[in-house]
């Protein structure tokens, strides 16, 4: 039997496997070093970061839902600076591909971050987080198309690292968004970032969430983000990363029939730091099971 | 993954699990905690593990949880029988600092006594003061093994029911106003507004008060960034999960919580 070949491109980006850790569930990779070997994965994408640190949103930032999380976070993170001072140096020991995800406030904001990242040593490529619920103005740029397509533009102008843009499933029609950033030279789309959402303690009588809406993420969303993958991967060229609520290597198969060439472990890694590693040994039993050798070969050409 | 040894229910709402363990029991210090998976294995739901304190270490490498049903994820867990197998992630967070030669008073509300134990176990015998309140005598927990230590133990509870009828707080204060050796520290864990009170009374006495704090978690080791408490200084928020559980009082905002 021939060993299957779990490599796959994200357009320039080769990945030595298509299982990555989404960003804002992994944090700057430290965390879990010992708990899960990082190197076996495809790869990390670290925490978002922005220009200049954010203090978050005021807590309570998180809600349990039935087989989800509601997240209200609001970005907190240290910014570019501090980043590529405290946090990169031990991603650069890393033997797989880091990722980094960044949020602007304005296009000149995303333009400024990707020309930073842009020629340093140890990131394979940046993932435009234009979708955050939590934060003012995140949405925006997420939701309206041409918003989008212009971040996407600004961040390519400004880095030759290969470019991922996230997108937001709030939209009425995902394929629009998806089709503008293809245009404007995106390398590769990741989707979805969480769904929009809220929760109401009946006891207290009060929202869950201090900012009142969140982001839903886990298996409660998984079947709105494999539709949306679908339709993705059938309205663009570039090739497509899943994400949403993937706790098992049956989901993330689920994504890779859907046409995704990789996919992201999010939330399950916050109930199971090493929910990735099974998820990788999942897929590389079931294509040796199934005499599938590459990892197209997975996907449903229906 | 750790294997259920017993689950005593100790008051209506409160139960004892106790775990076998050993490597959480050989490492863990007092004040730290444990995400503990409260589904069963195949279930989806309730995703998140339960962040619970470490309420003693006990021989041949068993950790025991006091814990309150609280919703419906403590109530599964509380279904939990010798036999079943739990994933347990931990010790996590930072304890409580024992500072060697100081007298310490341990001021424990409800359920807040439960982390409190296993740092009485680790203290000098005889420096310790243990003050614990709750609303009834059928709610305080832990009297006789606190007792048991050789600790002096004050109690209170709001129906006067056992010890003195009113707070914690009021026993605490008499304590302090026989003029408290300066070295003390307090160390407490319960209610907000409680601990808040607590915290009042060490400050205004220059006394360092460390307070153990819970928050709503998804991971318990630093990635969600979900459970923020706001800090004192106005500079962000501090997280229960990596910087704590257990703080320095002075670095907390006191703020009335949601």
């Amino acid at each position: 039997m021939i060993a299957p070949d779990l490599s796959t491109n994200i357009g320039p980006l080769r990945l030595k496997n298509p299982v990555l850790l989404a960003s804002g569930t992994c944090g700057y990779g430290e965390e879990l070093k010992d708990l899960l070997d990082l190197n076996q994965l495809g790869g990390i994408i670290v925490k978002g970061i922005s220009i200049r640190p954010r203090p978050g949103n005021p807590p309570p930032r998180l809600a349990e839902t039935p087989c989800g999380l509601l997240n209200s976070i609001g970005l907190e993170n240290i910014g570019i600076e501090r980043f590529i001072r405290e946090k990169l140096p031990w991603l650069q020991g890393l033997k797989t591909s880091v990722i980094v995800n960044i949020f602007g406030e304005s296009t000149g904001e995303y333009a400024e971050m990707a020309r930073r990242l842009d020629g340093v040593t140890g990131i394979q490529a940046i993932e435009v987080n234009i979708s955050c619920p939590n934060v003012d103005g995140g949405i925006v740029s997420g939701t309206d198309p041409e918003a989008a397509a212009g971040v996407t533009r600004a961040v390519k102008r400004s880095t030759d690292l290969p470019v991922i843009v996230k997108l937001s499933p709030n939209v009425t029609d995902i394929t629009k968004v998806a089709q503008e950033v293809a245009s404007a030279g995106a390398d590769a789309i990741s989707l979805i970032n969480t769904v929009l959402g809220m929760a109401i303690d009946v006891r207290s009588r009060r929202p869950c969430l201090a900012r009142i809406f969140g982001g839903l993420s886990g298996p409660a969303i998984k079947p709105i983000a494999l539709r949306m993958v679908w339709q993705v991967v059938r309205s663009v060229d570039i090739p497509v990363i899943g994400i949403g609520g993937i706790s098992t290597y049956e989901d993330a198969l689920e994504f890779l029939m859907a046409g995704a060439k990789a996919i992201e472990v999010g939330t399950a890694t916050l109930v199971q730091p090493s929910s990735a590693e099974n998820i990788l040994a999942g897929i590389r039993t079931y294509m040796e099971s199934n005499g599938l050798h590459r990892i197209g070969d997975l996907h449903l050409h229906i | 993954m750790a294997d259920v040894i017993g689950q005593v229910q100790i008051c209506p709402d409160v139960f004892l699990l106790t775990l076998r363990a050993d490597e959480i029991a050989e490492a863990a210090s007092p004040g730290q905690f444990c995400m503990v998976e409260v589904r069963s294995h195949g279930d989806m739901d309730p995703l998140l593990r339960r962040p619970l304190s470490i309420h003693r270490v006990v021989g041949g490498g068993e950790i025991e949880f006091l814990y309150r049903v609280v919703g419906h994820g403590t109530y599964l867990l509380s279904q939990h029988c010798p036999g079943d197998r739990l994933y347990v992630l931990g010790p996590l967070g930072h304890g409580f600092q024992i500072v060697p030669g100081c007298p310490a008073i341990l001021v424990g509300g409800g359920l807040g006594s439960a982390p409190l134990l296993f740092l009485a176990e680790e203290l000098a015998r005889d420096m310790v003061t243990v003050i614990l309140g709750a609303p009834t005598k059928e709610e305080l927990l832990c009297v006789e093994q606190f007792t048991a230590i050789g600790h002096q133990v004050l109690l209170a509870t709001e129906d006067g029911s056992m010890g003195r009828h009113g707070l914690v707080t009021d026993v605490l204060s008499e304590v302090l106003s026989h003029g408290p050796d300066p070295r003390s520290c307090i160390f407490t864990c319960g209610p907000w507004p409680m601990m808040r009170a607590v915290y009042d009374m060490a400050h205004k006495r220059g006394l360092s008060c460390q307070v153990s704090l819970e928050a709503r978690m998804a991971c318990g080791i630093g990635l969600c960034l979900g459970c923020a408490v706001r800090r004192q200084d106005g500079q962000g928020y501090l997280h229960v999960c990596t910087e704590g559980p257990v703080f320095d009082a002075e670095r907390v905002s006191w703020e009335p919580r949601q």
